[in-house]
């Protein structure tokens, strides 16, 4: 096996007993970039020279018997909304061509303080507006879509490419990919994670957090990321935490709600069927399966648009006056239709928000998580734009690798996304779990525990 | 479910209120978006919202955290 293969958490126990060194691993991580990258487009820059700088740091610190964690000498991906200083925050577009970033986000200054090595920055659906990331290519079939927005971490991750990254998350945009990929993904409590210093596409909606190989290796950066930033005005004040799940995979007494609507609503029989199949997993660990109803589901999509499409104008104000021309067309029509949304139609989707978040409240008082499929589709081709569902609708491509995240974007709920499959044509598909308000412990927990009555997850073989 | 389409002259008239000028060629295309929007967006006048206020300054429990500087007791929720 080479270092870039192994997950977060065996390549960090393998630093600290001194089996493997930073420098070691990143040179792996990075010789692994020079062969994939040309088939996948992962990176809009790879930092090799910062990257090795880095790692020789850290394995003389390690020399030194200074240890600053389980990201020690961890190479990572950073989705290129996330302002690293000295580098550009390109957010994929040419509007930021001549960008500089004068200081690190708060997430990109935990992880160095952590440890970590950035190896490069990833593409993203130009400024997070969109589901697809079309620079980047799907790991485990070039022809299909490597989901979005945070397309280049996921991909990234799963290829070998990053030992971990970090994505953003406003409509499933951690999620999506990540299930797309075979990745897990994880959405945290709104304000958990502080989105200092990284770029907004819809500030009641933005989420960051990471992705990674396995929910373990999620639980060890969500660590370095919690913590209240007084710059993020939506930061929560909560204690910092050790998120690390414990070995017990026992699940006795925890209540699954398996939802009646909606989740399972125009959803691949594939899909479907593999996430029926894990929660059957977690039912032989001890779980109760619960079923419950998804409240408001009418008004999940209006409420989503409601937030997001004026929002997003709203960032954009300035520079879609004086350079539109250097957005891509499917995203400058939007901002330009956003501007004509009425403030009432947003205070609408405002209020319904908070009609849906009591609902989701009551919901989440009668089982402990929820078990859904993340999307309802594998990967699509890369020139598909709608799908046909056996009923005879036609679905944008976009609103449904959206429908399945939203509910979760507008409660603030943390959601995680595990891979429990491939469908028959090798595409992975994602279970994904819901939880309560700052409910990380339990939905890393769960998944953990799913995870370990699984072979180790393999990488996309990127031929 | 809009029952009143814009129209592209209407589209460019009502960006160049919100200080967007549209060049011409594209008028019609963003009235079409802008109602597609709006089609998917009224559907949440069935809601009676009654003294349910907008949750603007979005928090996601009342309990457990909040953010700094604000009490635990949101009326929001």
């Amino acid at each position: 096996m080479q270092p870039y293969e192994l997950s977060l958490t065996a390549a960090a126990d393998a630093i600290r007993a001194r089996r493997l060194s930073p420098v070691e691993l990143v040179d792996s991580v990075l010789a692994r970039i020079e062969e994939v990258e040309p088939h996948l487009g992962a990176y809009v820059t790879v930092t090799a020279e910062r990257a090795r700088r880095a790692a020789a740091e850290a394995a003389h610190e390690a020399a030194r018997g200074r240890y600053r964690g389980p990201l020690h000498g961890i190479p990572m991906g950073l989705k290129d909304l996330i302002d690293v200083g000295g580098l550009a925050t390109t957010a994929s577009s040419r509007v930021r061509a001549d960008h500089r970033a004068t200081a690190d986000s708060t997430v990109a200054a935990r992880l160095t303080a952590a440890g970590a090595v950035l190896v490069g920055k990833t593409h993203t659906h130009e400024f997070a507006f969109g589901l697809t990331t079309p620079q980047t290519r799907n790991a485990w079939d070039r022809g299909r879509v490597a989901g979005g927005s945070s397309g280049g971490s996921a991909v990234a991750v799963a290829a070998g490419a990053a030992t971990f990254a970090l994505g953003t998350d406003t409509g499933g945009s951690i999620r999506v990919p990540a299930a797309l990929n075979g990745a897990v993904g994880l959405k945290p409590t709104y304000g958990l994670v502080p989105r200092h210093g990284v770029t907004s596409l819809s500030w009641s909606l933005d989420h960051v957090g990471p992705i990674t190989r396995t929910v373990e290796d999620a639980a060890l950066v969500l660590t370095a990321l919690a913590g209240h930033d007084p710059r993020d005005p939506a930061s929560l004040s909560v204690p910092a935490a050790d998120y690390r799940p414990g070995a017990d995979p026992d699940l006795t007494g925890l209540r699954v709600g398996l939802p009646r609507n909606y989740y399972f609503d125009h959803v691949d029989p594939q899909v479907a069927d593999a996430v029926r199949a894990a929660v059957g997993q977690l039912e032989a660990l001890g779980a109760r399966v619960v079923e419950v109803d998804i409240p408001m589901t009418r008004y999940i999509k209006a409420v989503q648009w409601g937030l997001m499409v004026p929002e997003a104008a709203a960032y954009h104000e300035r520079s879609l006056r004086t350079v539109p021309e250097l957005y891509q067309e499917d995203v400058r029509i939007l901002l330009e239709a956003g501007e004509l949304m009425s403030a009432g139609d947003h205070l609408r989707a405002q209020r319904a928000r908070t009609l849906m978040r009591a609902e989701w409240e009551r919901l989440l008082e009668q089982v402990d998580v929820i078990a859904a499929p993340s999307v309802p589709m594998t990967a699509v081709g890369a020139d598909e734009t709608t799908v046909d569902w056996p009923d005879g609708t036609v679905e944008g491509v976009s609103d449904a690798y959206v429908r399945l995240s939203a509910p979760a974007n507008i409660t603030g709920v943390p959601a995680l996304t595990v891979p429990v499959g491939h469908d028959r044509a090798g595409l992975p598909i994602g279970l994904q779990l819901l939880g309560r308000p700052l409910g990380e412990p339990t939905l890393l927990r769960v998944g953990h525990a799913y995870e370990r009555t699984r072979p180790a997850p393999e990488l996309a073989a990127v031929a | 479910m809009t029952t009143f389409e814009l129209t592209p002259p209407e589209a460019a008239r009502w960006a160049a209120r919100a200080g967007l000028v549209l060049p011409a060629e594209r008028h019609a295309a963003v009235a079409a978006v802008a109602d597609h929007i709006h089609g998917v967006v009224a559907v949440l006048r069935e809601l009676d919202f009654a003294d349910v206020p907008p949750a603007a300054a979005y928090r996601p429990t009342r309990h457990a955290a909040h953010p700094a500087g604000q009490g635990p007791h949101d009326a929001a929720v």
